[in-house]
């Protein structure tokens, strides 16, 4: 008898709390609208990240063949000597925006330093781009003094040396499909210039724009060879080319240990004196649709004014140097 | 016993059952979105970051305190970060590098116009090109080019359509007269103005006040150098936001002068720093809603003295005090002035040497 009134009021008990649980909860799912509307934001944001991971991924589908083909792609090696004054950051900020886009390229920047500086370490390190970061101090003889003309000195010759060094001594043991091109840091670059170059097999020429007192300069192509050089100045010189108008296979850098630029060559003979010992001008492969087209432009870079920062260096009121310009 | 027993083994159920339907119900509606909502996240943070790793590419974080991509290390720690608020997952989506050209278009970032002027020269298609090269990676960016020109030439046209970004190709021809001389009859209007106002006029044409598209004007002349960080600093614009530009005014940079409480208060120059804004034009970027409710502002053409050309249009869309100062206080350099030497044709002589067929 006592366990039967127990038992009931046990279950009087426990059906009210159950329904006052139930109730309880019943509104509990009523004012759950306020938080779906901070879980509708989350979803969106899903559903948006959803849509962005599809289309890489449909990217990578796409990319895949072009980046693994059989062979894989050829990597570009772009040796780009540098130096500090004013303007350099910028031209290697604008430089690594365009190599940024090619695909498997590795940048060798070389500074004329006899240590590397941190302005360029930092910047290298943050640019996203496969790099290596080499110096070598042009010896002072050989060095433009301050009022001489551009041409005086030929530039960039051992830094440029420096990284075909750095080839060889990385390149002992493999025989990588590889291209080399000379890039200075103020010339501007269209992407196709790197398509066209990636497949070189010996040494590839091309059009450059604004080089040479003319629009552009460039190898003259019939019948699908190099006969001559369209160029203004000295076109007798074995290569009248550019520094941006040619690329090296690796396979010819390193078949050939002693080639070099010669920083004694006379006035416009640099090119040369690398080229002359890889090739002769019937084995250049002609590309930019037979050379008719310009992917590539000498640009140079005003030197900014700095009356006034001087002015104001006077006066000891020179802008802060700790901003790295 | 027997039948005790069973009572009270239907007693218990009975006390159970509603109980377990109770709690199943609750853990499904309430609790459950929630964590399938960071789990999802979680995951997908990791495969974008997984993906890219395939393509070979280094992921660049864009923050202050210069912490580097890391791909390995800390990719758990990183998607906690980028899960806990939709402002973070928007950050990853938008720092990747792909090699694929330019960034998808996102739903969430304000687009950028930038607005350059061009004019016919021989460096022009290099200074496009390079431009270009810096804008494709750069999410959400409308790219409104200007040419001074009678009508739009095929060079830009072909350029534009080449690049694959979204843009918009207008011209104006600066008439003659205002182009070169300047004497104090007809003075001379600066170099760009009244492409830029055209394009000012295309936007209020094209936008309405009362839209939602957020959006941030920009003028950049097309030989300056532009990072790739002062894009995203921009992008947060209230009202018209700045910062300091280097190789202007005859100085390594000039900026503003900011206070402790990150107001603006002046400008450190030395050309005429009492100016209503002495700062270039590539120093400074405008909400489009601002341009949009203020229909009247353009840049003055007749009558400005040197240096004056960005005054004239921002004190007619904002007071000093309203000034949003970007790079870390003002502090650093995100915008250079460079200038391109005019190359010397020297050998080209009188009737042209080099074919003129072939485009430069």
């Amino acid at each position: 008898m006592r366990l039967r009134f127990k038992l009931k009021t046990v279950f009087i008990l426990y059906f009210t709390v159950s329904l006052f649980g139930l109730i309880y909860a019943l509104m509990q799912l009523g004012q759950r609208c306020d938080c779906a509307e901070r879980d509708f934001a989350k979803d969106h944001a899903i559903s948006r990240l959803r849509g962005k991971r599809h289309s890489l991924l449909e990217q990578t589908k796409k990319l895949e063949p072009t980046k693994n083909p059989k062979p894989p792609l050829p990597t570009i090696y772009v040796i780009t000597p540098t130096y500090t004054r004013l303007v350099q950051k910028a031209e290697l900020t604008r430089l690594s925006h365009t190599f940024l886009l090619v695909p498997q390229l590795h940048w060798i920047v070389v500074e004329d330093s006899p240590h590397k500086t941190s302005l360029v370490s930092d910047f290298l390190s943050h640019s996203g781009l496969a790099f290596t970061h080499l110096h070598v101090a042009t010896p002072r003889e050989r060095k433009l003094q301050e009022g001489d003309p551009n041409w005086l000195k030929p530039r960039g010759v051992e830094q440029r040396n420096e990284g075909l060094r750095w080839l060889r001594e990385t390149n002992r043991n493999r025989a990588e499909d590889a291209v080399v091109y000379f890039a200075d840091d103020d010339n501007t670059y269209s992407l196709q210039l790197f398509e066209e170059m990636r497949w070189t097999q010996r040494v590839s020429v091309w059009p450059v724009g604004l080089v040479g007192g003319m629009r552009y300069e460039r190898p003259v192509v019939e019948q699908g060879r190099v006969v001559r050089f369209h160029t203004g100045w000295r076109p007798s010189r074995p290569f009248p080319l550019d520094m941006a108008g040619f690329a090296v296979s690796l396979r010819l850098v390193l078949v050939n240990p002693e080639a070099r630029f010669d920083g004694d060559a006379p006035m416009g003979f640099l090119e040369s004196s690398f080229l002359q010992s890889l090739v002769t001008m019937e084995e250049l492969e002609p590309k930019a649709d037979m050379c008719t087209k310009v992917l590539v432009w000498h640009t140079r870079t005003e030197k900014p004014k700095m009356k006034r920062e001087e002015a104001m260096l006077k006066q000891g009121l020179g802008s802060d140097p700790a901003i790295e310009v | 016993l027997e039948m005790p027993k069973r009572r009270d083994i239907l007693a218990i159920v009975l006390i159970v059952l509603p109980w377990t339907l109770l709690i199943t119900v609750w853990h499904q509606s309430a609790i459950a979105p929630l964590l399938a909502i960071r789990k999802a996240c979680h995951h997908l943070v990791k495969e974008i970051f997984i993906i890219p790793e395939r393509l070979a590419v280094r992921r660049h974080r864009l923050s202050d305190d210069g912490a580097e991509g890391r791909h390995e290390a800390g990719q758990g720690a990183d998607s906690k970060e980028y899960c806990s608020s939709d402002k973070d997952i928007v950050e990853v989506v938008r720092t990747e590098y792909v090699y694929t050209r330019p960034p998808p278009w996102s739903d969430v970032l304000p687009t950028i116009h930038v607005v350059t002027p061009t004019y016919s020269r021989p460096v022009q298609k290099a200074e496009l090109t390079r431009l270009a090269n810096t804008f494709l990676h750069v999410p959400n960016l409308h790219w409104i080019l200007v040419e001074d020109s009678q009508r739009r030439t095929p060079l830009v046209s072909r350029l534009l359509r080449e690049t694959g970004l979204n843009y918009t190709h207008l011209n104006v021809e600066t008439p003659r007269n205002y182009k070169l001389r300047g004497d104090a009859r007809d003075p001379r209007i600066p170099r760009g103005t009244m492409q830029r106002n055209l394009a000012l006029r295309w936007l209020r044409e094209t936008f309405s006040p009362n839209g939602t598209q957020p959006g941030i004007v920009y003028f950049a002349d097309d030989d300056n150098t532009y990072s790739l960080e002062l894009f995203e600093e921009m992008r947060s614009t209230r009202k018209v936001s700045v910062w300091p530009v280097a190789f202007v005014g005859g100085l390594r940079y000039e900026s503003p002068k900011v206070n402790a409480a990150g107001k603006v208060y002046g400008w450190k120059t030395v050309f005429d720093p009492h100016r209503p804004f002495a700062i270039d034009m590539a120093g400074f970027a405008i909400n489009l809603r601002l341009i949009l409710f203020k229909p009247q502002a353009y840049f003055k053409l007749r009558g400005v003295k040197g240096g004056y050309q960005e005054s004239s249009l921002l004190r007619e869309l904002v007071t000093l005090n309203d000034l949003e100062p970007k790079a870390a206080n003002c502090t650093k350099i995100l915008v250079w002035h460079t200038r391109t030497e005019k190359p010397v044709l020297v050998n080209e002589g009188k009737k042209g040497f080099t074919d003129p067929n072939v485009e430069i």
